[in-house]
């Protein structure tokens, strides 16, 4: 890769990019070679100006000042359209596939092959090509499959494949891994190698270092729209990119305190749900984090869903305090004191339509009402103290939950539960797509938790996380709990389990022996 | 809901000062007491009912059958006064729990049954009205009772009682959705149903009251109809429904649910009834009046789209710094 490094004119580059907003400058004179056949890692914390140049990259926003090169040549994009034209391939956060297709037309979405003079599609050839693209990249994946049908992390693939379809030389990559498990990385990483061997540039943006380390051949470090660090393989180190990024040293990442006490205050005997729990027990002490491993799918969130009340127990028994609870919803789980922080911020956690006040007491509406009236002035009051508490930031108050970054969202659902006063509180994927300092908030709110006495439940699919911060962990396979061992026991390799990382490796085996002979 | 804040009100109030304004100069009758009364006539079953609409759209359901629940509520009404004999006292609050009932069909339709507000509600539009028609052999009943119009369109202290009615009633709406534990469930079901069940709110029930609350008001404005006519017919609220949802999405509602204020919604009832007003003193045909309330309906949604860019450019013009292509979302 020094090859192409030295001297040469890199694929890509971006010189001296400025951006501002009224209020904040994103972008400071940023500059950034995307040399062909490397993956260069992007990293800094929310609010750092890592999505607004993406975005100047992929053409959705424009810069004020700075330069776009492309093989040493300026090039500037009217919109994304234009980037796209020049081979940029954007896969963004969100997934751009729409459900009720297929994969195949998905794909090829927007340049369909058309046949009889460019009336008809010709689904054919749609096809086909798509069998091609997903072939290359080694992907077992039906194109007629509808992509509802398809796991999120298969959805994830078939995005990437969709930006690829489009003869990209740049392909820009937002958080990939958010919604994937550690096996699906791994596949995910092995596909970006095989790429950049073949002469595309990667732009990866990750909030989970330790995959960086291991993926990007270099990287840059934003912070407040400035570059405060870039550098090459030889210097790339965890603890010196968080100091870098949040820009304090700390000294460890999992801050954790053990407060398990004796007393057993919830059991859950054979559970079973229609989703996927199979006769699934456990007992979770006062003040101890049982953290529930497995890989994705592996039905560690609808066990949690099976103890709130979400899903409804078919057999089974949720035991709290020696009393037998009625789980007729979640409605009762609350008033037992239970509390859930759902995978999915959006579309199960937060009220977009309200600032983070209402988000904040919707659980505990009691709290903040008089008799039938509610009393706006102590809601308020509760959600400034709650925005000082967890250092949220004070927009919060008054702004849509839309408009704040997700560490702050993620903080604010916590305060949701903290505000109900709950004795259990399970999270699952608590730290997924916010920020090393909210991570650390995170990790510091499950101690305040235990030493008050509460109980956590905790989902994670981060395995170094989920082994740190738990004091127990209850390996699930096939929505059955398959073992319980205090954490310290626990390698990262027993949370996948053996059979199935057996079965994996046969199956990318299989795959790229595939891909080989189609190319 | 976030705390009301006044910029949320200004922008209808002003459209609505404009159009006063407006049709004030150039209709030299509009300013007359008597024409003002005749607004206030003419808004007062329409407001009624686009409370009940509101109040469905604020969840993220719409109500498409309010009109034939009317004309069923009239007909059903005027038998029970004309056919059975009965009393004011006894048919009046009998035609009420005839639209909470129907209310609560269209509720637990939608609620527990998950057939989409739509379907059900169009449904409903098409059944009702056609036993409507079953009632009395589907023609009008007229003549029911010399006390009806004195009972709800005499005077307070010169005050019309229907427009007490519409004041108490939109007092009521606003501290229901504004100030009480129920209000906040009904926006938070529609900003977030799945959020709102994992909150412990009781989805179901909360739909199934806002559409009783809907069928309720569908009532008392065919009672308010029937009285003012004194008379029922299967023809009674056509299309109510279609001006309901159009004055809550004038007023600013969001057909997505979760976001308007229902005072708001009186103020799109009187835009839309004093366009009417005046277009009616300056005798243009009906067709063209149509035209005129979809062009309000769909400007008023464009402005309110918009609202967010267009005050961001302005901004950005009076402090000299670059106007943005697309909103800073998440830097």
């Amino acid at each position: 890769m020094t090859v192409h490094a030295q001297r040469a004119v890199p694929l890509w580059s971006l010189q001296d990019i400025c951006k501002g907003f009224p209020g904040v400058q994103a972008n400071n004179h940023i500059d950034i070679d995307l040399p062909a056949g490397e993956i260069h890692g992007l990293l800094g914390e929310n609010g750092c100006g890592k999505s607004t140049l993406i975005k100047i990259l992929s053409g959705v926003q424009q810069p004020d000042s700075g330069r776009i090169l492309h093989n040493g040549r300026e090039v500037t994009f009217d919109g994304p359209g234009a980037a796209r034209r020049e081979g940029i391939a954007t896969v963004y956060q969100e997934f751009s596939l729409i459900p009720h297709l297929t994969v195949a037309e998905n794909i090829s979405m927007g340049r369909h092959p058309r046949r009889r003079g460019g009336l008809m599609v010709d689904w054919r050839a749609v096809t086909a090509e798509a069998q091609r693209i997903l072939g290359q990249l080694g992907l077992e994946i039906d194109p007629a499959a509808r992509v509802t049908d398809l796991s999120v992390a298969e959805q994830q693939l078939v995005e990437i494949a969709k930006a690829l379809s489009q003869d990209a030389t740049l392909l820009i990559l937002d958080e990939p891994t958010t919604a994937l498990g550690q096996e699906e990385i791994v596949a995910l990483h092995r596909l970006l190698r095989r790429m950049k061997e073949s002469g595309v540039g990667i732009l990866y943006i990750s909030h989970r270092l330790d995959e960086v380390v291991e993926l990007v051949d270099s990287f840059t470090v934003l912070k407040d729209g400035r570059v405060v660090s870039a550098a090459g393989q030889t210097r790339l180190d965890v603890d010196e990119i968080v100091t870098r990024m949040i820009g304090s040293d700390i000294s460890e990442h999992f801050p954790k305190e053990d407060n398990t006490r004796d007393e057993v205050v919830l059991t859950v005997r054979g559970a079973r749900t229609a989703h996927r729990v199979a006769d699934v027990s456990f007992d979770l002490r006062r003040g101890e984090v049982l953290g529930l491993g497995g890989v994705i799918g592996s039905g560690r969130t609808e066990i949690a869903r099976a103890v709130f009340g979400a899903d409804r127990l078919l057999a089974g028994e949720v035991t709290l305090d020696g009393r037998r609870l009625r789980l007729r919803g979640p409605a009762d789980a609350i008033a037992a004191g239970i509390a859930l922080v759902p995978e999915n911020r959006k579309t199960e956690g937060l009220f977009f339509n309200f600032a983070a006040g209402p988000n904040i007491t919707m659980a505990h509406l009691r709290g903040v009402t008089r008799g039938p009236l509610f009393d706006h002035r102590r809601e308020d009051r509760v959600c400034v103290d709650y925005i000082d508490d967890l250092a949220i930031t004070p927009s919060a108050r008054t702004k849509l939950v839309n408009l704040i970054s997700g560490g702050n969202q993620q903080k604010v659902l916590i305060a949701r539960w903290l505000f109900s006063d709950s004795r259990i509180v399970i999270l699952d994927e608590p730290t997924q797509g916010i920020d090393v300092g909210a991570k650390l908030a995170v990790y510091r709110l499950i101690n305040d938790l235990t030493r008050a006495g509460k109980s956590v439940i905790l989902i994670s699919s981060a395995h170094n996380e989920l082994i740190a911060m738990s004091d127990r962990i209850a390996i699930v396979k096939h929505g059955r709990v398959t073992d319980i061992r205090p954490a310290h026991e626990v390698s990262p390799t027993d949370l996948v389990s053996a059979t199935e990382a057996a079965h994996h490796d046969i199956a990318a085996v299989a795959a790229v022996q595939k891909s080989e002979v189609l190319s | 809901m976030k705390r009301s804040t006044l910029a949320e009100f200004l922008g209808p109030i002003v459209a609505l000062v404009i159009i006063v304004g407006v049709v004030a100069v150039t209709t030299p009758n509009f300013l007359a007491t008597a024409n003002f009364q005749n607004i206030a006539l003419q808004a007062a079953v329409l407001s009624i009912v686009a409370i009940g609409s509101t109040v469905v759209i604020l969840t993220g359901g719409i109500d498409l059958s309010p009109g034939s629940m009317i004309a069923l509520i009239t007909m059903a009404l005027a038998a029970m006064i004309k056919l059975d004999g009965w009393g004011l006292m006894l048919a009046i609050p009998a035609a009420l729990a005839i639209g909470g009932a129907l209310g609560a069909v269209n509720g637990f339709l939608v609620a527990y049954l998950r057939i989409p507000a739509f379907i059900v509600t169009l449904a409903g539009l098409s059944a009702l009205k056609g036993i409507a028609l079953t009632i009395g052999g589907g023609t009008p009943i007229v003549s029911l009772s010399p006390n009806l119009e004195t009972l709800f369109y005499g005077q307070v202290l010169g005050i019309p009682l229907p427009f007490i009615y519409v004041l108490v009633l939109y007092a009521l709406a606003v501290f229901t959705l504004n100030h009480t534990k129920f209000g906040r469930e009904i926006y938070a079901i529609g900003g977030n149903e799945a959020a709102a069940r994992l909150s412990g709110i009781k989805v179901k029930r909360v739909r199934l009251l806002a559409f009783v609350i809907a069928g309720v008001c569908a009532g008392i404005g065919g009672v308010l109809l029937a009285a003012r006519l004194n008379s029922g017919s299967p023809n009674y609220g056509t299309l109510i429904e279609l001006q309901a949802i159009a004055a809550a999405v004038v007023g600013g509602a969001s057909l997505a649910g979760g976001r308007g204020h229902v005072f708001n919604t009186l103020i799109g009832v009187l835009i839309i009834t004093v366009v009417q007003n005046g277009l009616n003193l300056n005798a243009v045909s009906p067709a063209v009046q149509s035209i005129a309330i979809g062009l309000i309906i769909l400007l008023a949604v464009t402005l309110d789209l918009w609202r967010g860019h267009l005050s961001r450019i302005l901004r950005a013009q009076f402090t000299r710094t670059p106007a943005l292509a697309t909103p800073a979302k998440g830097l």
